[in-house]
């Protein structure tokens, strides 16, 4: 177990820079998310942590010790592939005990620590049998095995859940999420999946085009987002955002393009006729208000009403716990949560106070 | 039933003839591609009077004699003796064995190198890139071997390497080696890279994830490739006429070199080639699989 802290990492291949000067800490047995969209260079910047990368500029520190020019054989981290990456030509057992074999442990407690590791899994059946021979399900735990044997500094995970089908996938998640209260290892975990990142990490990293766009806690991100990349990007189904001008004075209102006038509990200083983007959760609406939307489509799940209607020109979701018996085309009064409404800069995109 | 048993007949019918034509036209393809190898079998127990006379059938056309295994020294009564045509025939056989295997053994151990460093690593020789990297090496193949004769000659002259086996081992190298490379590359680059990464943070260093990972999954295509090494170079003429004499003389040669001056001893010719094509239809009938299996991709899921 250890720390592990990037000091202005930065990665370019050839001219071109795709990690542009990223900083996290990860503390003694954190579980990280680092989340975004597809080719924003998670996987890179989780290569650099495990040294298949070499890092152009900046500092990689583990357990505090600076591990910039450490091969990965050196680092004692594990790595879980998104492909799995299991020796096609070894069985469960020879996979799970190949680190331990290159380490030159002793032949009996390779075996006693891969049945351990086993045991935990749910793999003990599958030992003798070849990764062919194996459900995409049973091939994940192993490459998971395979990291777990080791008991390492640091496990990292490239999207290891991204080729299991959608039910696979939520237990899978309970699992790595159950073995990490057990082991307490340090985890850096990559995933395109803000759903995955909110319900497994104690800490996000949201990174967008080789930045870093904000860290957090997973409520930290979703009640506080820091501009509105992260705004959007977390939650489901995604925030709703309207463009317009902030209009303080005794009653603080923000008027949207078209003149709709939306309710603010309050305005930020210097806000006068400032562009912003007013942003809501679909959560965050009641019915009854003075907001007047039109219902484009309704759909009930029993638990919940999921209302997409029309306000100020542009389409918004609303989640309500009633059910709602009126017809899309009619019109719904509702009220955003003045508490919970987000307010941006149109043009930087970040949070205004 | 007698609806339904005109049916099942009519389509039983259709397929019996479907197949009998498709087999009829297998075996006649296999007659045409086998009569050869026939063909010179037979002629190794014929006399002249059969050969130009076009007798095919033994017994019926010609009575089978010993005459070409006994020129050779290898018919049932020549065999406990001593025969110096069969010595000279079993020290062809060797230097054809052992520069085809030495030969084989070395490209795939140096065209494996070559293929993995063009699969895994960017290089830049000038303005070439890892394509036109291994494009120079196949391109190699274009060039006649009759151009290199000259040149080939007055170098292994300066070298002493002429009429040696070590000379016919590196040329016989360099001529497989492109498509070594070609073959092996290809099998490389159906590896995931992950799989060494995966070495490399389980405690390899590069070298290791090549030897422990990477090579025991293209061991298909190496054995695929290295069997047809073999096979060219057991073949091979052009060179070793050239840079060969008296002690590094290969098979093709002394075949060829049954041409003699009171015409062609087509029995003892016949009888030669036969021993000489036996190795490859060993080759063929045990390790044709091996062959079919390295050259179709996908030896890794
Ligand atoms: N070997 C490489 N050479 C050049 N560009 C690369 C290389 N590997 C990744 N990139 C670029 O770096 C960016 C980040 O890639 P990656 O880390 O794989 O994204 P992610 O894992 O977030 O989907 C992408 O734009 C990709 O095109
Ligand atoms: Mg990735």
């Amino acid at each position: 177990m250890a720390s592990v802290d990037l000091v202005d990492v930065r990665k370019a291949y050839g001219d071109h820079e795709v990690i542009h000067g990223v900083s996290i800490s990860i503390s003694d047995g954190q579980f990280v998310a680092l989340v975004g969209p597809s080719g924003c260079g998670k996987s890179t910047l989780l290569r650099m942590i495990a040294g298949l990368e070499p890092i152009t500029a900046g500092e990689i520190r583990i357990d505090s010790k600076v591990v910039n020019d450490l091969e990965p054989k050196d680092r004692d981290i594990a790595m879980v592939f998104q492909n799995y990456a299991l020796y096609p030509h070894k069985n469960v057992a020879d996979n799970m005990g190949f680190a331990l074999q290159m380490r030159r442990v002793p032949k009996p407690q390779i075996a006693e620590r891969v049945k351990r590791a086993a045991e935990i899994l749910g793999l003990v059946p599958y030992l003798g049998r070849y990764p062919r021979q194996l459900s995409g399900g049973q091939r994940q735990r192993v490459a998971m095995g395979r990291a777990i044997v080791r008991d390492p500094k640091v496990f990292l995970f490239d999207e290891p859940l991204s080729n299991l089908d959608a039910k696979l996938r939520v237990q899978m998640r309970a699992e790595i999420k159950e073995l990490h209260q057990r082991l307490k290892t340090t985890t850096v975990y990559v995933t395109h999946d803000q759903v995955e990142a909110m319900t497994m990490a104690d800490k996000i990293v949201v990174l967008h085009d080789g930045v870093v766009e904000q860290i957090g806690s997973p409520l930290e991100l979703y009640d506080r987002p820091a501009n509105l990349f992260v705004a959007g990007f977390i939650g489901s189904p995604a925030m709703n955002m309207i463009q317009g001008i902030i209009r303080p004075g005794a009653t603080p209102t923000f008027e949207a393009e078209d003149g709709t006038q939306l309710p603010l509990s309050g305005a930020p200083s210097n806000s006068d006729g400032r562009k912003a983007i007013y942003g809501f959760r679909p959560e965050h609406l009641t019915l009854g208000g003075p907001v007047k939307t039109e219902i484009a489509v309704i759909e009930p799940t029993g638990s919940e009403t999921q209302v997409v209607a029309r306000l100020a020109g542009q389409k918004i979701v609303g989640v309500f716990r009633e059910r709602i018996s009126a017809r899309p085309g009619e019109m719904l009064a509702v009220a955003p949560n003045l508490s919970s409404v987000h307010l941006f800069d149109a043009t930087s995109g970040q949070r205004l106070q | 039933m007698g609806r339904t048993g005109a049916r099942t007949g009519g389509i039983s019918a259709r397929y019996f003839s479907s197949r009998i034509v498709i087999y009829g036209l297998l075996i006649l393809w296999a007659i045409i591609c086998l009569f050869p190898i026939y063909w010179t079998f037979t002629t190794s127990f014929k006399v002249a009077v059969n050969v130009t006379q076009g007798h095919l059938i033994p017994w019926v056309d010609f009575t089978p004699d010993w005459r070409g295994w006994r020129s050779i020294g290898l018919s049932p009564d020549t065999i406990g003796e001593t025969s110096t045509p069969r010595e000279e025939f079993l020290k062809r056989f060797e230097n054809s064995i052992i520069a085809s295997l030495c030969a084989a053994a070395l490209a795939v151990v140096i065209g494996s190198c070559a293929a993995y460093g063009l699969s895994r690593f960017n290089y830049k020789f000038g303005p070439m890139r890892n394509k036109d990297i291994s494009f120079f090496f196949l391109s190699q193949l274009i060039l006649p071997p009759v151009v290199l004769a000259m040149p080939f000659l007055v170098l292994y002259k300066e070298l002493a390497l002429l009429d040696t086996r070590i000379g016919l081992i590196l040329i016989y190298t360099l001529t497989v080696l492109p498509i070594v490379i070609w073959i092996m590359r290809d099998q490389f680059d159906t590896i995931p890279t992950e799989l060494e990464q995966a070495a490399l943070v389980d405690g390899c260093s590069a070298w290791s994830a090549f030897l422990r990972i990477i090579l025991p999954i293209a061991l298909p295509g190496m054995v695929a490739a290295f069997i047809l090494s073999v096979i060219l170079c057991w073949n091979e003429y052009f060179f070793a006429a050239l840079l060969t004499s008296t002690s590094a003389k290969t098979l093709p040669v002394m075949v060829a070199s049954q041409t003699g001056s009171q015409g062609i001893n087509w029995w003892s010719m016949a009888a030669l080639s036969t021993a000489a094509i036996l190795p490859l239809i060993v080759i063929g009938i045990f390790l044709e699989r091996y062959i079919v299996k390295g050259l179709t991709a996908g030896s890794v899921k």
